[in-house]
């Protein structure tokens, strides 16, 4: 665990200073304005979360939508994974998925979320559109990462016969790894936005999605802000513990083999 | 064991590389191939290594021939140590103890468990060398191996060679007279056919 906390970027003086800027200017800006419907400070938004945190409506919305929009981003990431490697193994399958990605890539996410809505109803339907936005990111990285596969590498290992596993664990991982991790970086953090912004039309019960819509009905903006805040947080959250998971799977690709009996 | 080459002619576009080059190898023998840049010696072990195709000719060898190399580059694993280097080729052939114990005959024991990225180039062509020696192999087959070795280590170098090639057949390239008789092998001359 003290991996991970390493991995959090130590923050220079001047990059507080900068966020104290800024905060000290949306709250004169609030109070410039002094309308609580059309903006309100980060000291009223930290209150409306206060309000929140102890209501287990609060902690169920989070879990509800966390729980779904993962579910998708897993499919997507595990699909976009397999897909990819397929695609570069076999060209006709690049050429065959090619007009798909780029439909997922283009269609408006309102649309496929309409059109979810009709197929599938508002259950699922974070799951439905947090994977129709990963899966072509995760697609494009992991095919550019095996791409990127040093050919002088793969012609060594079939001089020497090196198994497929090795030749997955210490030629194609390494080249695969570092583009992985920045889908995932954009990934993890379009998967959330796209989520939520799908649970604010379908309106799923018990998520943050439907919160938010909430807040907007009655006019709280300070909860809509509060929920908008706890939204980055755990985004935030998944997105560090997903990639400290994904380099430690990188670490121990580099490490394991020195015990490895073969 | 026997490797006989007939006829191999090889030409890239308009540029013929190889012209009816006939070579017979038997295992227990060491050679060398000497000849001017450009003359198509990489070609001819990348043919050998079934690397590149040939226009024309025979190639006649046992069915199951294991082949390792040494590269004209090191095409090592850079984020791994040359332990992991090597242990990737032996397979169960040789344990983490023998690979460590063979490593150290050409490089400090310190640099063994770090990675090859931050070896110095001598260090990462020892492991190469080291990496292709160790392998399982029938042929082995190596592009100019002494490049960027001073001569000590160059004079290691050949020691270790002779000592772990008994009984395959062995070709390797080289600029150097001295490398062919230090090494005790059979010289071979490729003619320069380059032409368009």
């Amino acid at each position: 665990m003290n991996r991970f906390f390493k991995n959090i970027p130590q923050v220079p003086w001047y990059r507080v200073a900068v966020i104290a800027f800024w905060l000290l200017a949306w709250q004169l800006l609030a109070q410039l304005i002094h309308n609580h419907i059309v903006l309100v400070g980060p000291w009223e938004t930290l209150e409306a979360l206060g309000q929140l945190i102890p209501s287990s409506d609060f902690w169920l919305s989070i879990a509800h939508s966390f729980q779904k929009i993962s579910l998708g981003f897993l499919i997507a990431f595990l699909s976009g994974i397999i897909l990819g490697s397929g695609a570069y193994r076999f060209p006709w399958l690049q050429e065959f998925l090619e007009p798909v990605m780029v439909l997922m890539r283009s269609i408006p996410v309102a649309s496929f979320v309409i059109l979810a809505l009709i197929w599938i109803g508002s259950g699922n339907l974070a799951v439905l559109i947090s994977f129709i936005v990963v899966l072509p990111m995760i697609y494009v990285n992991t095919l550019s990462g095996l791409k990127s596969t040093d050919k002088k590498l793969l012609e060594m290992a079939a001089v020497f016969r090196i198994p497929l596993w090795k030749k997955i664990r210490f030629i194609y991982l390494p080249a695969l790894l570092p583009f992985l991790m920045n889908g995932c970086r954009m990934a993890l953090g379009m998967s959330w936005k796209s989520g939520v912004a799908a649970e604010v039309i379908g309106l799923p019960s018990v998520s943050v999605g439907e919160r938010l819509y909430m807040s907007k009905i009655y006019l709280e903006t300070a909860d809509l802000f509060a929920w908008t805040f706890t939204i980055i947080i755990v985004s935030t959250l998944s997105e560090h513990i997903f990639l400290f998971l994904l380099s430690r799977l990188q670490r121990k690709g580099k490490t394991n083999h020195a015990t490895d009996p073969s | 064991m026997q490797l006989i080459l007939h006829n191999i002619s090889k030409s890239f576009g308009d540029l013929k590389v190889l012209s009816h080059f006939s070579l017979a190898m038997e295992s227990g023998h060491i050679y060398g191939l000497m000849s001017p840049s450009g003359a198509g010696k990489t070609t001819l072990l990348k043919i050998l290594m079934g690397l590149e195709s040939f226009d024309s000719g025979s190639i006649e060898k046992p069915d199951a021939l294991r082949i390792s190399a040494v590269f004209q580059e090191d095409r090592l694993c850079e984020d791994f140590t040359p332990v992991e280097n090597v242990r990737m080729v032996v397979g169960k052939s040789l344990t983490e103890q023998q690979v460590q114990a063979q490593l150290c005959r050409l490089l400090p024991p310190e640099s063994l468990k770090r990675p090859v990225s931050t070896l110095s180039g001598g260090m990462k062509r020892r492991t190469a060398i080291c990496r292709a020696l160790l392998a399982p192999s029938d042929l082995l087959l190596m592009d100019e191996p002494f490049t960027g070795l001073d001569d000590e280590t160059r004079h290691n170098v050949i020691l270790y060679i002779l000592e772990k090639t008994a009984g395959k057949i062995t070709l390797l390239t080289t600029h150097q007279q001295q490398d062919i008789h230090a090494l005790n092998a059979r010289l071979i001359h490729l003619p320069v056919t380059g032409s368009h």
